[in-house]
């Protein structure tokens, strides 16, 4: 008997759950849950984007003013010719381009300079003599008289 | 030699069930003699000196039933909860210990966990913290009443209570992070901000499952992959949700490299994937010491609750930069934030207490936190998609993923999948930029959830 009402109160205790599920949702104040999911973010948003305009001014502010020509390598070459013959413009240092890959090379070997990272070695190529005075082709053990001694 | 085992095993388990059982039948015998002995007493003096003699006979008894009736192994009988719990704890330290899922973190939450969770231990009394939160209690924020009748782990609740232990995580992280990628290109905080989604959208979600506004945005603060901000907020907003959130926040921080490879595929196309991004600037050294500054004196001003968070952040991150603290900067990056990090772990671990822990609530916070997080990483990545309409330079969508927190792993996942279609593509640096945006994102949202809600 018990056995058999079980599923009938579990259905009512579940239409109970559902009912109370229900009832807290209705109590829930919707506008200002909108308010908050809306509003919230888009206040993330905003100070977020301040933040990106500041940063973009002060790095505009802050960053290193490099004079870098605009032209291509073969221009600048005409150019530090022209400065260099000019009698009045010594500094032909100033405009220099260099690709990438060359401003990176330098970069590492001065890193490695500075730094001792390399191994200071001598530039003899030498081929290390190597004594084996009991190799077969040389000792005596393998000579003649001892085979006579055996 | 496996036999042994077996038979010792069975052996104990057997003592520890006969233990039990002869406990409580002792027990029950013992208050029918204390009941024997006060009608005695009613009687007569002769049988009353007769009783006394037989309570001296049966004090040596009584002290050893005591004793076991003091045992943990008794007193586990009594809630069948408690083994689930200890069981659960052993499986977070086998996920920590084997499978290394964030373990300096999940290792100390799971013992914490485990030393809670051992009945007659009485490290942690969460009924304590019920009457600190309770008006009407006498022990209504009471530091004294904790500190007087509370164990280890509630001493160092307070920690977590105070909103202490994540503003000095925070400014551990701040001490590891570097922000020049994101001050070489900004554009990175929109992505971060995106990311923010899944907060807001999580928040709506946990509000149709039943759950009240001030839980509803705990649960959403998941979402921002952000550990510390996660325990920071719900210790303010819902307590007694601390637990099972610090447990999903933390497990899906592990999980980021299982959770957001699918997301970011899906999304995106091959072509995208490949896209190689322009080398980022350099950023000086004067633009990053002046970086925290400027962020935490405009945030702060603006949102002055996510102050905190934001404060010691940055403070970490200016110890860092400026380069004259370096002792200062190694603590903080090392010491302190390893302290920290046990004392966060051990109390948010002890939280998790078998009424806590075991109801449909905890299981409705893993389902919506997994739910928030696939939903930050995909903000991101739509976000990146759509700038790409607009923008002369080109992003690779997939850096908009590491929008949610979960440095550095979730610039790696980036990195990751990014040169599985194009092995000569770096993106680790690009996603960092968004990444720590999304520290800044999650803190920040944090904050406006604690003014709106708190």
């Amino acid at each position: 008997m018990t056995l058999a009402l079980l599923p009938a109160r579990q259905g009512q205790y579940k239409t109970l759950q559902l009912n109370m599920l229900l009832l807290s949702i209705n109590n829930i104040n919707w506008g200002h849950v909108w308010m908050v999911t809306i509003l919230g973010f888009l206040m993330v948003v905003a100070l977020l984007v301040v933040l990106i305009y500041i940063l973009k001014l002060f790095g505009w502010i802050m960053q290193p003013k490099v004079k870098v020509s605009a032209k291509t390598p073969v221009q600048d070459a005409k150019l530090i010719k022209k400065n260099a013959s000019s009698p009045d413009n010594d500094d032909e240092h100033d405009i220099v381009t260099l690709p990438a890959n060359a401003t990176a090379a330098i970069a590492m070997a001065l890193h490695l300079y500075y730094n001792s990272v390399h191994d200071e070695e001598p530039t003899k190529v030498t081929i290390k003599k190597v004594d084996r005075r009991y190799s077969p082709w040389n000792s005596k053990l393998y000579g003649m008289n001892n085979l006579h001694r055996s | 030699m496996k036999t042994i085992r077996y038979v010792f095993t069975t052996l104990a388990l057997l003592l520890g069930i006969a233990f039990t059982g002869f406990a409580q039948e002792t027990a029950e015998q013992d208050s029918v003699v204390a009941a024997c002995t006060a009608v005695a007493q009613e009687t007569s003096c002769e049988a009353q000196q007769t009783a006394q003699t037989a309570v001296t006979e049966v004090s040596v008894w009584d002290d050893i039933i005591t004793f076991f009736t003091k045992m943990g192994f008794v007193r586990i009988a009594d809630d069948w909860k408690v083994i689930i719990m200890l069981f659960v704890s052993f499986f977070l330290l086998y996920l920590a210990i084997k499978k290394k899922y964030e373990p300096l973190l999940l290792l100390p939450i799971a013992f914490g966990m485990l030393l809670t969770n051992l009945p007659g231990a009485e490290m942690f009394h969460s009924e304590l913290w019920s009457a600190f939160l309770d008006e009407t209690s006498p022990a209504y924020h009471s530091y004294g009443t904790i500190l007087k009748n509370g164990g280890l782990l509630d001493v160092l609740y307070i920690g977590v209570k105070a909103g202490v232990y994540p503003c000095l995580i925070f400014i551990g992280v701040g001490a590891m992070t570097d922000f020049g990628p994101l001050i070489a290109n900004p554009k990175s905080l929109l992505l971060g901000a995106a990311a923010q989604i899944g907060i807001f959208f999580t928040f709506l979600c946990a509000n149709l499952m039943g759950f009240t506004e001030a839980q509803a945005g705990s649960i959403g603060i998941i979402g921002g992959a952000d550990g510390p901000t996660s325990i920071f907020l719900t210790s303010r907003l819902a307590p007694e949700l601390l637990g099972p959130i610090a447990i999903a926040a933390y497990s899906y921080m592990a999980l980021v490299p299982v959770i957001q490879p699918p997301i970011m595929r899906a999304l995106t196309t091959k072509k995208e994937r490949a896209i190689k991004m322009k080398q980022l600037r350099s950023v000086s050294k004067t633009e990053k010491i002046v970086f925290p500054i400027m962020v935490t004196t405009i945030v702060a001003l603006i949102l002055p609750d996510a102050a905190p968070l934001i404060g010691c952040l940055m403070l970490g991150n200016l110890m860092k930069e400026c380069g004259v603290v370096d002792r200062l900067s190694k603590t903080a990056q090392n010491e302190l934030m390893n302290i920290v990090v046990i004392f966060l772990g051990l109390s948010v671990g002890a939280t998790a207490t078998a009424g806590s822990f075991l109801n449909w609530q905890t299981i409705m916070i893993l389902a919506i936190g997994i739910v928030a997080f696939g939903l930050g990483s995909a903000g991101g990545v739509l976000l990146a998609k759509l700038m790409n309409v607009f923008s002369k330079e080109k992003i690779n969508p997939l850096i908009g993923s590491a929008g949610v927190s979960a440095v550095p792993m979730a610039a790696r996942v980036s990195q990751t999948v990014g040169q599985e279609e194009n092995p000569s593509n770096f993106l680790l640096m690009h996603a960092m930029g968004p990444n720590v945006a999304g520290v800044i994102g999650s803190a920040v949202a944090a904050g406006i959830l604690l003014t709106m809600l708190g």
